[in-house]
């Protein structure tokens, strides 16, 4: 079976609209020094790097990853970009593992960085994502995408604007207490209520903000992470599903997916608590990092997570289930919605979660979290990842 | 060295490449149908009997080509659908709806435009553009063979 | 590796320029091709690695359109960027970590669609290079006038390397640009950017091709003669032009060194019998010699005039004619691991070279070979 791999660095920049001040490169190679100090490790020791970078038209220069080789130390050595579109992060996580899990590497630093502050309009180039015969001339984007997901969810389930602005005021407030937060203003619920309609039943408070900002991740075989520390975080189970692009194809009366429900990230998670041994997720998870860029889709994940029963994310959310006091907290960082380096979302939930299993998340610990699990999601809500981090081997 | 004030400078850019997406066969025929004859087509799959909108010239579940078409109803039921009311470059003036709407005889859903409703009140357009909402295909007269050839009405 | 890897599918649509399928039926077509040659079923596949360029496909994210035509529809499928080939990479961790068992690997592109030095052109950063015009043909004279500056070789060289890959590409079916050429007919070809002429150049064209990887526990379950995956390194070189060695392929060299040593190959001309190389130009095919080890460096001219590369001299190199008879950009890299695999198995119809046993095949990618990726495949031992 697959080599015991374990989270043993973490670098994150802070997370912000606009990084003027430098390059892109210079932003990756703010996260890998702090990766490498976190680890108590030299570039040298590196022995592969995977690049965690989604569309470059955010960025505006064509496979910007080359650019970068010297300044995540890849002269000469293994170096792989991943893309997912928004699940990049998740996926390149897992590609991190895969280089360790079959023996090939000891080491691997996992990074990447956005840069979408340099793009004016993001949501132009989320519409050019879209199949030029059909879906782009209709002016979708990522929005009224997930605006599809939330009116599908409220017609079968009965959610609520307000519980989805629920999740809105509990990511915000948590985010007070993540010094790398993009969003650190807590709002209430009539503020994201009030908040002006962007793509029904979506508010601009039900959304993300453009973030730049680079994450690095060092992982190392078990060896290796014995003679490096006393507390890494272990990587236990990974999943992975991908689901059809045409979104109305998730809109017939009888089957399993439904644009309203995440079934993929739940055969994803499936996946991740075999290999882990977790068989009530509700009970064995201790804290979650979900991508979530809008907050209907928070509810959506923690169903499809075994958090709660399907449908029931809205009122489990109602009654504080979710809050850093409640039962299973999600999103101790705030989460996409208050940070969303699109490149990084999801390698950051998974370099979140590893700080929360060894103690390590300050101001937004969990207390006694052993246990987490950390998502990503791209495309048109069809790429879902799902890795389980925890303090035990 | 000297204190002085460092500007910091940003470069223009702008990525303007132009492409050619070929539709392949089965797509043109598609838009082909919209354009001519103002019927909109679906494609079985001889497999899982799936009628799939857009067509496609395969089954991506069953992995096996697919040949059958079939000629779908004027009229749907909205799935899903979202009024927007921010300003995105590239995209309409707002306000505008897209609904994503199963036409008869399909079984799967089409995003469009839909027409003739008034946006500016959300609660009031929300009482009639909602799922299981009936709604007409309305063409336009003049028509290039693009998917905005129609937008969808509610009806009733 | 111990061959524990096995390539047991192939399929590959022909590469033509002004394909009017859509990408989307290409990468099926290339995906159900390579199913149907293992003799398995996309339900037997337990996860999908594909490997597109968002740009050259004209779409921020390719893979939502992409991926289920690909076979990813509720799959574990990701997408690996910068070559085809690394999506072989990606596949082969992912089976030896033990979690997956069998990957169906694809890669596409579409040259006709999309002007592909403008994209290039893109791929260079904004403030020092961009505004030069650079891309990733032009770019190449720097590297070539690099080499020819401490190696001067003759033209005739790099003409008999196209003459050769030319005429390679007649026994190859899904090669578009059959046509042979003569020694006269490249020196006099157009000068695109001295030394380089059109001729040295790869026709840039449209295809996928997609392979099916299995471990050594699932190999019984196809019907398809195993090619195993006994060695493989890639690598990256720095991105500024200024601070490489441009006078040889460093990556290449780097990529070969790792797959050799997980091979076991201690002389490579000797231990390998046929190589594919996704070539970036007629020089860079000799440059690859020497980067691979099959000569020292500067010696790749004496390869060529022996006609030790030919069909039937000792070490024939791109026996499909290379990129130089057909190059799917993105994907041409993955093609060689599909022809070297063919060669292996026996099945390379009138291209195939007689007794192979073991063969290489390396892709370049980015700008003058920045990146680079290098395969040993072979029979069983
Ligand atoms: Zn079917």
């Amino acid at each position: 079976m697959a080599r015991n791999v374990a989270i043993v660095g973490i670098g994150q920049t802070n997370y912000t609209t606009l990084r003027n001040d430098v390059t892109y490169p210079e932003l990756v190679f703010e996260a890998v020094t702090k990766a490498l100090s976190d680890a108590s490790m030299s570039i040298d020791e590196i022995e592969a790097v995977v690049f965690s970078l989604a569309p470059t038209s955010l960025v505006g220069v064509d496979a910007m990853e080359r650019w970068c080789i010297d300044a995540v130390g890849a002269k000469g050595k293994p170096f792989m970009r991943v893309n997912t579109g928004g699940a990049t992060g998740g996926s390149a996580a897992q590609a991190g593992y895969f280089h360790i899990a079959s023996a090939f590497f000891d080491t691997v630093l996992v990074v990447g960085a956005e840069k979408q502050g340099d793009t004016p309009d993001t949501q132009l180039i989320l519409n050019q994502i879209w199949d030029p015969r059909f879906e782009r001339a209709v002016a979708l984007n990522a929005i009224n995408m997930s605006s599809f997901q939330a009116v599908r969810h409220m017609h079968k389930y009965g959610t609520t604007e307000q519980q989805m602005a629920m999740v809105s005021v509990r990511d915000h407030k948590n985010a007070l207490n993540n010094p790398h937060a993009h969003i650190r203003q807590a709002v209430s619920l009539e503020d994201v209520l009030a908040s002006r309609v962007v793509c029904w039943p979506l508010k601009l408070l039900d959304c993300c903000p453009r973030s730049s900002g680079a994450c690095a991740v060092i992982m190392a075989s078990e060896g290796r992470t014995r003679k490096l520390m006393q507390r890494p975080a272990w990587i236990k189970g990974i999943g992975a599903t991908t689901n059809t692009y045409y979104m109305g194809d998730k809109m017939e009366t009888e089957m399993f997916n439904d644009h309203g429900d995440w079934d993929e990230l739940a055969l994803a998670a499936e996946h991740a608590y075999r290999m882990a041994g977790i068989s009530n997720p509700a009970k064995q998870i201790d804290v979650a990092e979900i991508y979530g860029p809008f907050s209907c889709l928070e509810i959506a994940a923690v169903e499809a997570l075994g958090f709660c029963p399907k449908g029931q994310g809205g009122k489990f959310e109602e009654q504080g289930f979710f809050n850093m006091t409640g039962e299973l907290p999600v999103n101790p960082s705030g989460g996409a919605l208050c940070s969303n380096p699109i490149a990084v979302t999801g390698l950051v939930r998974v370099a979140e979660a590893a700080l929360q299993v060894t103690g390590r998340a300050e101001g937004r610990q969990v207390n006694g979290a052993k246990t987490a699990v950390a998502t990503a999601i791209g495309g048109s809500l069809q790429f879902h990842t799902a890795m389980v981090i925890s303090a035990n081997l | 060295m000297m204190k002085e004030k460092r500007e910091l400078v940003s470069v223009p850019g702008k990525w303007d490449i132009s492409f050619n997406y070929a539709a392949g066969k089965t797509v043109s025929h598609f838009l082909a149908q919209i354009r001519d004859n103002g019927r909109i087509l679906g494609m079985k799959c001889a497999k899982c009997h799936r009628v799939m909108v857009p067509p496609r010239s395969f089954c991506e579940r069953c992995f096996v080509p697919a040949e059958d078409w079939v000629e779908l109803g004027d009229e749907g039921v909205v799935e899903a659908f979202t009024i927007v009311h921010d300003v995105f470059e590239g995209s309409p003036p707002p306000p505008y709806a897209i609904a994503y709407v199963k036409l008869d005889g399909a079984d799967t859903a089409l995003a469009n435009f839909v027409d003739g409703l008034d946006l500016s009140d959300i609660s009031e357009a929300t009482q009639r553009l909602k799922i299981g909402a009936r709604v007409k295909v309305e063409f336009a007269s003049r028509r290039e063979g693009r998917i905005t050839d129609f937008k969808y009405r509610i009806i009733g | 590796m111990d061959r524990r890897v096995a390539i047991v599918g192939i399929g590959q649509t022909r590469y033509e320029t002004g394909k009017t399928e859509s990408l989307d039926e290409i990468a099926f077509e290339a995906a159900s091709k390579a199913l149907a040659d293992a003799g398995i079923t996309r339900d037997e596949v337990d996860n999908v690695v594909i490997a597109a360029s968002d740009q050259l496909d004209g779409r921020p994210i390719s893979s939502m359109t992409l991926a289920c035509p690909a076979g990813g529809y509720l799959k574990d499928e990701v997408k690996a960027s910068d070559d085809g080939t690394l999506a072989v990479v990606l596949a082969c961790l992912r089976l030896l970590s033990g979690v997956f068992h069998t990957s169906l690997v694809v890669s596409w592109c579409k040259c006709s669609e999309v002007p592909t030095a403008k994209v290039t052109n893109l791929s260079f950063d904004p403030f020092f290079h961009r505004d030069l015009g650079l891309n990733h043909i032009n770019a190449l004279s720097f590297q070539v006038n690099s080499y020819l500056s401490r190696y001067p070789i003759s033209e005739w060289v790099p003409a008999k390397i196209v003459v050769k890959n030319r005429a390679n590409a007649m026994g190859n079916p899904y090669a578009h640009l059959v046509e042979e050429v003569s020694l006269e007919e490249v020196v006099q070809s157009p000068i695109v950017c001295p030394p380089l002429r059109q001729l040295h150049l790869p026709l840039e064209c449209d295809g996928a091709c997609a392979l099916v990887l299995t471990t050594r526990e699932r190999v019984r379950l196809t019907t398809q003669k195993p090619v195993w995956i006994s060695g493989l390194g890639w690598a990256m070189d720095s991105y500024y032009l200024g601070e490489r060695d441009l006078h040889q392929l460093s990556s290449v060299a780097k990529a070969a060194r790792q797959a050799y040593q997980r091979a076991g190959i201690k002389k490579p001309i000797d231990e390998i019998d046929v190589a594919e190389i996704n070539e970036l130009s007629a020089y860079h095919e000799i440059m690859a010699y020497e980067a691979l080890d099959f000569c020292t460096p500067g010696e790749g001219y004496k390869l060529v005039e022996e006609g030790s590369t030919e069909l039937t001299g000792k070490i024939p190199v791109n026996p499909s004619g290379g990129a130089l008879a057909a190059s799917p950009l993105f994907a041409a890299g993955l093609v060689r691991i599909a022809e070297a695999a063919l060669q292996v198995r026996g099945d390379a119809g009138e291209r195939q070279v007689t007794g192979v046993r073991t063969a290489l095949a390396a892709s370049c990618y980015g700008i003058c070979a920045q990146g680079s990726s290098v395969f040993i495949l072979s029979q069983e031992s």
